[in-house]
């Protein structure tokens, strides 16, 4: 589903984000994304919906060849992929149904299909009672999860999230990591980045650790530090 | 892909997308005032100017008509001579008609143009020559006509409104020059202002803007409706620009005609419905083309 060969991105002051790195994301997949601030995981997620582009290397999601995507298509690329951020990036003017249709709506969906697929979404992350409010009306989770509605309304293959628990308290940031591996459980392929170790020594997923641009480590079932949960740190 | 039905409209769509440009247009209301009112002055100089000329052009036309060159003859001229001008004057393609006045004829038409001011009845003899009247196809050929009959032998001396013809000339064409150029500076106005509105919109719909390109809307979706908007500021400036021309036109034209009946003003030099149409077209495009140019530049990131 995601592939990155050879990959390398150096920004345009001379920062160099990501340095020849290679991954492999099947189908279904969960996959956390984790080191300290600054070492390329958000620059690794932003290769992927081409907000940034590989200074060298090859990167292909859904059978895209996204590296070499020329600039007009970028927006069918990004309508296979839902996006979540840590600041929600929410419209405070817009309710929340309003938010997850928007989404629909600038890329000239159906009234028809609107109509069908916001609730169904609303449902999914338990905020249909809550539709009519506004961003302001809501906790931290219940903004979290209307982005999330909203990446998910146009029923992407793939769920990215950058930092997705950064702004929310631990009842929240629980009820956020449920909801993503709901959403991974029918079937869509998710990659978190976090530095969140109760998150990822929790759900025991595979974990993708990055140090300085590189990859350190990538094991199945893993923990937050390498090998380590949560426990034996504290009684260690 | 359940996006395939991308161009087919539903009420829903279009609701939805009004309501954004909408949104948009009310967002920066003070800089709409301004795009719409510098919009609305532009378009009240270009349909004065048009105005203006077409009836300059009318009057000149009609004064133009009227002129004509009288060319006397010598009172010595044998019958020969003024055969063969008449001739020449029937051959010149540039000469629409020429009549010969002997001079008993000019004697009578002195007699009944001063009314009787001047006593005729003192004159002993006739001291009017016979002379051509002519007059021109093309107004701007009448110097040119002027010149060529002058050296026709047998002709003593051409007389023709010189003055009022140059001056109708020049007065047009500086018209012309200073209208446009005016035009012109307001034309870069209003664009620069439609531009700057678009500009401080882009800016307060940022994050709308980035939601859309993150989701996947199109480059010409996300730029519609800044197009819209400049569209919109365009025909606003350009009805409140035709409603005060018309009120100018009901108010004022008559008392104009009024005060300057010596100007053989025509009732309506232009076609009103046809300018007031021309008009709304001009600033829906200085709206929708300065939008245009400008939303590009402050939509890259």
């Amino acid at each position: 589903m995601i592939s990155l060969r050879g990959v390398s991105l150096v920004y345009p002051n001379g920062v160099r984000a990501l340095d020849n790195v290679s991954l492999e994301i099947a189908k279904g997949d969960f996959v956390f994304l984790v080191g300290h601030s600054g070492t390329g995981k958000s620059s690794l997620l932003r290769l992927l919906y081409r907000e940034a582009n590989a200074t060298t290397g090859e990167i292909t999601v859904d059978g895209i060849r996204v590296d070499r995507l020329r600039r007009n298509r970028i927006p069918a690329l990004r309508r296979h992929l839902g996006v979540v951020f840590q600041d929600f990036k929410l419209l405070t003017d817009k309710t929340v149904w309003e938010n997850v249709a928007f989404a629909m709506q600038v890329t000239g969906a159906h009234t028809r299909d609107v109509m069908r697929q916001v609730p169904r979404v609303l449902d999914l992350v338990g905020l249909a009672h809550k539709s009519r409010m506004y961003p302001s009306e809501l906790s931290g989770g219940e903004q979290q999860r209307t982005a999330i509605a909203r990446a998910l309304v146009n029923n992407p293959k793939i769920l990215l999230c950058d930092e997705p628990t950064g702004n929310l308290d631990p009842a929240n940031t629980t009820e956020i990591t449920a909801l993503l591996q709901r959403i991974n459980l029918k079937g869509t392929t998710v990659v978190v980045a976090t530095h969140n170790q109760a998150v990822v020594d929790r759900m025991r997923r595979r974990v993708v650790r990055l140090d300085d641009g590189r990859i350190t480590t990538d094991e199945e079932r893993g923990y937050y530090y390498l090998g380590l949960g949560q426990d034996q740190i504290l009684s260690g | 892909m359940k996006n395939g039905a991308t161009t087919i409209l539903d009420s829903g769509k279009i609701r939805f997308f009004l309501g954004e440009v909408l949104r948009n247009f009310s967002r920066n209301t003070g800089m709409q005032i301004t795009a719409i009112g510098t919009v609305a002055i532009t378009i009240v100089l270009l349909g004065l100017f048009l105005f203006v000329r077409a009836a300059l052009a009318d009057v000149g036309a009609r004064l133009l008509d009227q002129i004509e060159i009288s060319a006397y003859l010598r009172t010595d001229v044998t019958p020969t001579q003024t055969a063969a001008i008449g001739r020449y004057l029937a051959m010149d393609p540039r000469v629409a008609s020429a009549h010969f006045v002997p001079k008993r004829e000019g004697l009578a038409e002195l007699r009944s143009q001063t009314r009787g001011a001047i006593d005729t009845a003192l004159l002993t003899e006739n001291p009017l020559p016979d002379k051509f009247r002519i007059k021109v196809r093309v107004p701007e050929e009448v110097g040119a006509v002027a010149a060529t009959v002058t050296r026709l032998s047998g002709v003593d001396k051409v007389v023709y409104g010189q003055k009022i013809v140059q001056r109708l000339l020049q007065l047009g064409s500086v018209l012309r020059r200073v209208g446009i150029g005016v035009i012109v500076v307001f034309f870069v106005v209003a664009g620069v202002i439609i531009s700057n509105t678009i500009r401080l919109t882009v800016f307060a719909r940022r994050r709308e803007i980035a939601i859309m390109q993150l989701v996947g809307a199109t480059n010409t979706y996300i730029r519609l409706p800044f197009i819209c908007e400049g569209l919109l500021a365009g025909v606003l400036g350009a009805l409140l620009a035709v409603g005060i021309l018309a009120i100018a036109r009901v108010e004022l034209w008559p008392r104009l005609l009024e005060a300057l009946p010596w100007i053989s003003l025509g009732a309506s030099p232009v076609d009103a419905r046809l300018l007031a149409l021309e008009l709304l077209a001009v600033g829906a495009a200085i709206g929708a083309i300065a939008s245009w140019l400008s939303v590009g530049r402050h939509l890259r990131t």
